[in-house]
């Protein structure tokens, strides 16, 4: 007979073949935390089981094909397990299948109450994995669990309903479960200093590397500190109040800036009154001139040591008088020349200079 | 246009009208003298200040934002300074000892090592100070320049202020207008110390007699307040005290040929008040080279004569200095040699 009960009950009677708790799968993560360990691994020896079973069997599109396929394997196997006698021989009733077939799907179930709804009519892969289910609600009871199936089975009428809720609540106990276990990591690895939870012998290291930048760092900063005091050598900050020495020199240059403005104002004054563009005027403006420059010089032999202010005439020579800088004469560098020219400038030490005319005289000092 | 969308707007902009310095002084027909300031070699923080303040204090006859690059070797510099007319070069640089500021007259002219002991930025001088002052166009007039004790007569003093004197142009008496006349450089030296001073200040007219109420009430136009006084006169008459730089205010009064602004009339008193502004600086005068930091040494103040430098710059051509060794093997010469000297004196 070929129907659905048959298929299971051939299943059931398939699910004993492997012991209970060799096969330990790798993909124990993915499921939720069972509170039976033994149950865990049974289911997943199951599922190794029934991978080969499928595969055996080919892809089956429609339940019934399939049904076909592992009937064939399965009364093989049936026979010979029978004469084996390995392992416990148990009778379901149909009640215990359903039983086993909810709580395999509960086990598989991703939290998804509509592939759990809809999950007859779907194609191979759901087909898969509810052959698998089925497996493991078989492992399970395969294994010490039998007292909680009459339970179980009392609220099997809405079908669905019941199996997605405790799929569910399960599945939420299993994240809280991972929730506490993932916190209590995470706060041991808060209590660890900086370094983080790693291995205590790379810890060591590290804490030698941190080291050791650390006094890098202070050698760089006392290095570049010292550049910057050298940087800084000389360089002083002037003080908030006027000094007696700066006072003396602004006094010098007051004196300085004063004469040259009487100077000028002298100059100009006697100018004032005359135009330059008229030629008579211009004459006058000569004769003025010649006579201021000749005054300041004569005035200039006289003055004080202490100041010399730069006040230059037009640069006129005149060449009557000599003048008492050497290099006025006109003879300048034409002579030979010797240290004695220095020397007669060293007779006027404390002459104004006359800037200009040296300007010329200077580049011929080369 | 999207697709032709230039990422570079392209902004009308104005074109700049720059005043042309012109080469030649119109009053005096003489070259206008002008300058180059740049380092040789890297300088630290405090010294590129210092350059920085020596360019604004010889403006307007100088190139304010001269790049150097550190590949440039004095050489360039002369290439260059030919055809823009600059006569002097400024040239500061830095050893372990102190830094050092070399002026020279180019194209061969001579060259005076000034070691700064000490020096101070525009900026700290201008921290130290109650009300520093800086108006706009303080730095469109060049400075004028103010030498004294050198009067010694020694070589090398007579040398330094005709460099100097020749830094700056000639001011004439006759045609110059007073309010052109804004900053001035003092060069002050001590014969106990050998020490130069160099200062830079700004240069203020202030009407003698006046009382400084009404003269701040004339320059600033606020309004005083009145409201204490019972009459115009009390606010007129009423006698301050005076500042403590107001008492030599008696020898430094000028009379004025033109009105300088609202406050200083022709023919009226005025006194000069002078400012600090700009670097500060205590130069000492190391050697004087002949030529443009080359050739034989017409003084120097450790005594080494020219000869020994002779053969001193052949052994240190070698080594490397800090300062770039592009061509100015004879340069890097004159610093190792400096090094030396001040590493045996001291």
């Amino acid at each position: 007979m070929i129907d659905a009960k048959n298929w299971l009950w051939d299943d059931i009677i398939y699910a004993e073949v492997a012991p209970p708790g060799v096969l330990s799968g790798p993909d124990t993560q993915n499921y939720p935390a069972q509170d039976d360990d033994r149950a865990a691994s049974l289911y997943w020896g199951n599922f190794s089981s029934m991978t080969e079973e499928t595969s055996i069997t080919g892809s089956g599109g429609v339940l019934g094909k399939r049904k076909i396929g592992k009937k064939k394997s399965n009364n093989a196997k049936k026979k010979m397990k029978v004469f084996q006698g390995a392992g416990e021989k148990v009778k379901y009733d149909r009640k215990m299948k359903k039983l086993f077939r909810k709580r395999a799907k509960e086990y598989n179930s991703d939290d998804d109450d509509d592939d759990n709804a809809a999950d007859k009519s779907f194609p191979n892969k759901n087909h898969g994995t509810y052959s698998e289910r089925n497996g493991y609600g078989t492992r399970k009871l395969g294994a010490d669990k039998l007292d909680e199936e009459p339970e179980l089975s009392e609220g099997e009428d809405d079908d669905e309903d019941i199996e997605v809720l405790p799929a569910v609540t399960r599945f939420a106990e299993g994240c809280r479960a991972f929730r506490v276990a993932f916190k209590s990591i995470i706060k041991k690895s808060a209590l660890d200093d900086v370094l983080g939870p790693i291995l205590s012998g790379q810890k060591k290291l590290v804490a030698q590397k941190l080291a050791e930048e650390e006094s890098e760092k202070k050698l760089r900063g006392e290095a570049k500190k010292e550049k910057l005091l050298i940087g800084e050598k000389g360089h002083i900050k002037p003080s908030n109040y006027l000094d007696s020495h700066e006072k003396f020199l602004i006094g010098v240059a007051t004196k300085g800036v004063v004469k040259l403005f009487n100077a000028v104002s002298k100059a100009q004054s006697a100018q004032k009154g005359l135009n330059p563009a008229s030629s008579k005027d211009e004459k006058v403006i000569k004769k003025r001139r010649k006579e201021a420059f000749f005054s300041a010089l004569g005035t200039r032999a006289a003055s004080s040591s202490d100041t010399s202010a730069k006040v230059v005439a037009s640069g006129e020579r005149m060449g009557s008088e000599p003048p008492s800088w050497a290099p006025l004469h006109d003879n300048y560098m034409l002579t030979s020349c010797k240290l004695k020219d220095w020397d007669k400038m060293q007779e006027t030490p404390e002459d104004e200079d006359v800037g200009k005319s040296s300007h010329g005289s200077s580049s011929d000092d080369d | 246009m999207a697709r032709f969308r230039d990422k570079k707007r392209k902004v009308f902009v104005k074109p700049i009208v720059q005043k042309k310095l012109g080469a030649v002084d119109h009053v005096t027909g003489d070259k206008i003298p002008k300058s180059f300031v740049f380092s040789r070699g890297k300088l630290p923080g405090p010294l590129r200040q210092l350059q920085m303040d020596l360019r604004k204090l010889m403006l307007p006859f100088t190139a304010l934002n001269l790049k150097e690059k550190k590949r440039n070797s004095l050489k360039d510099f002369l290439n260059v300074a030919g055809p823009m007319g600059v006569t002097h070069f400024l040239m500061l640089s830095k050893t372990d000892a102190s830094p050092y500021m070399k002026v020279a007259r180019t194209p061969q002219g001579p060259t005076l090592t000034f070691k700064i002991n000490k020096y101070s930025l525009a900026s700290d001088v201008a921290q130290s100070q109650l009300r520093p002052r800086c108006p706009k166009d303080l730095f469109k007039n060049p400075p004028l320049i103010v030498l004294s004790g050198f009067g010694t007569g020694e070589q090398h003093l007579k040398l330094t202020t005709i460099m100097f004197q020749n830094i700056f142009p000639a001011i004439d008496v006759n045609t110059v207008k007073l309010s052109s006349c804004q900053r001035i450089v003092l060069l002050n030296y001590n014969k106990d110390t050998k020490l130069i001073d160099f200062r830079h200040y700004s240069i203020r007219l202030q009407p003698v007699g006046v009382s400084r109420r009404i003269r701040k009430f004339v320059q600033n136009h606020q309004i005083p307040d009145l409201r204490n006084l019972q009459d115009v006169s009390d606010f007129v008459t009423r006698a301050g005290y005076g500042s403590e730089s107001e008492v030599d205010e008696e020898a430094a009064t000028v009379t004025l040929v033109s009105n300088l602004g609202r406050t200083n009339k022709a023919s009226s008193k005025s006194a000069v008040r002078l400012q600090e502004i700009g670097p500060r600086m205590t130069l000492q005068l190391v050697r004087v080279e002949e030529g443009l930091c080359t050739g034989g040494v017409i003084f120097s103040e450790y005594g080494y004569g020219a000869e020994k430098k002779l053969d001193k710059r052949e052994d240190s051509q070698i080594e490397d200095s800090d300062h770039e060794e592009d061509e100015d093997d004879s340069d890097n010469a004159d610093e190792m040699e400096e090094d030396t000297e001040n590493g045996n004196d001291d």
